[in-house]
């Protein structure tokens, strides 16, 4: 039997726009330097417009700090106490480079609870749509939430 | 870079051996507006959340590992990440990154590989793993 979890199921369907973020220099600068980046395609802008992007580039992952800004509403999950980031999806779909605003719209995608030897934890899933100035999808992010019994 | 005509099943992409400082999750962490004192920059903070030091955030371990593909293959090369974050990530500590090449296959006309993609730590600490799709130009 799927074990029923309480929540806010009101919340599906609706989208939570954010934004505009813009990609500036010192983001991006941010961004390389604390992952050691090495690539000149992220780190020289000169490299970047010679490779003929309009500017310097955004590594592929970088949407993955603006979801931290999406205010998102509490699902009301009735289930656990201590709750961890259990897993994160980014799929890039153009690249974002210095310059770029970038809109977020965030939906709940899933709730769920999973049994396994540990004991049954619940998972909570948003889907964030990310979208430049120009209105293109540069990227769509997954993030998954866990609560343990 | 390499092309896809070279690739075959079973290859293997790295590993990219790197470190999070103290540092670099401290920039890390301003950039994306996260600047107070937390679990991943306080140690204090960690060992009340029951951390055995501060830890890497997810995010950045992920932008880690989305380096691995793209020193291999050039910038636009990753397609999809997909991790799952099973144990917390240290700081100071060599980080092994490496992948497994287990498809490839033509998609709306792009050379796409399938990879199982891994961090581990020093003593073999599964850290993250998951799914990576990588694209690739063909030699012709």
């Amino acid at each position: 039997m799927a074990f029923e979890l309480e929540y806010d199921r009101s919340l599906y369907g609706v989208e939570h726009k954010a934004g505009p973020f813009p990609v500036t220099l010192d983001v991006v600068k941010s961004f390389t330097q604390g992952i050691g980046e090495t690539n000149p395609i992220f780190i020289d802008e000169a490299a970047a417009k010679a490779a003929g992007y309009a500017g310097l580039v955004a590594p592929p992952t970088l949407c993955t700090i603006f979801v931290r800004q999406v205010k998102l509403p509490d699902v009301k999950l009735n289930f656990g106490k201590s709750g961890m980031h259990a897993g994160q999806k980014v799929q890039s779909l153009a690249p974002i480079v210095v310059g770029d605003e970038i809109t977020a719209s965030s939906h709940l995608k899933d709730v769920y609870a999973k049994t396994g030897r540990t004991g049954t934890m619940a998972f909570v899933v948003w889907e964030t749509s990310f979208s430049n100035q120009n209105g293109q999808v540069v990227a769509e992010v997954q993030e998954s939430f866990a609560r343990r019994e | 870079m390499p092309y896809f005509e070279e690739i075959e099943l079973g290859d293997e992409v790295g590993p990219l051996v790197i470190e999070a400082s103290d540092d670099g999750v401290l920039e890390f962490c301003r950039v994306w507006g996260n600047d107070a004192p937390s679990r991943f920059t306080d140690a204090a903070i960690a060992e009340k959340d029951r951390f055995a030091g501060p830890i890497v955030p997810g995010i950045m371990s992920m932008a880690l590992m989305a380096r691995l593909f793209t020193d291999w293959a050039g910038p636009e090369a990753l397609k999809d990440l997909d991790l799952v974050f099973r144990q917390p990530v240290p700081h100071n500590s060599p980080l092994n990154i490496s992948a497994t090449i287990t498809d490839t296959r033509q998609e709306d006309g792009e050379n796409i590989l399938e990879c199982d993609v891994l961090m581990t730590g020093p003593e073999g600490q599964r850290y993250v793993g998951g799914k990576a799709l990588v694209s690739l130009p063909s030699r012709t």
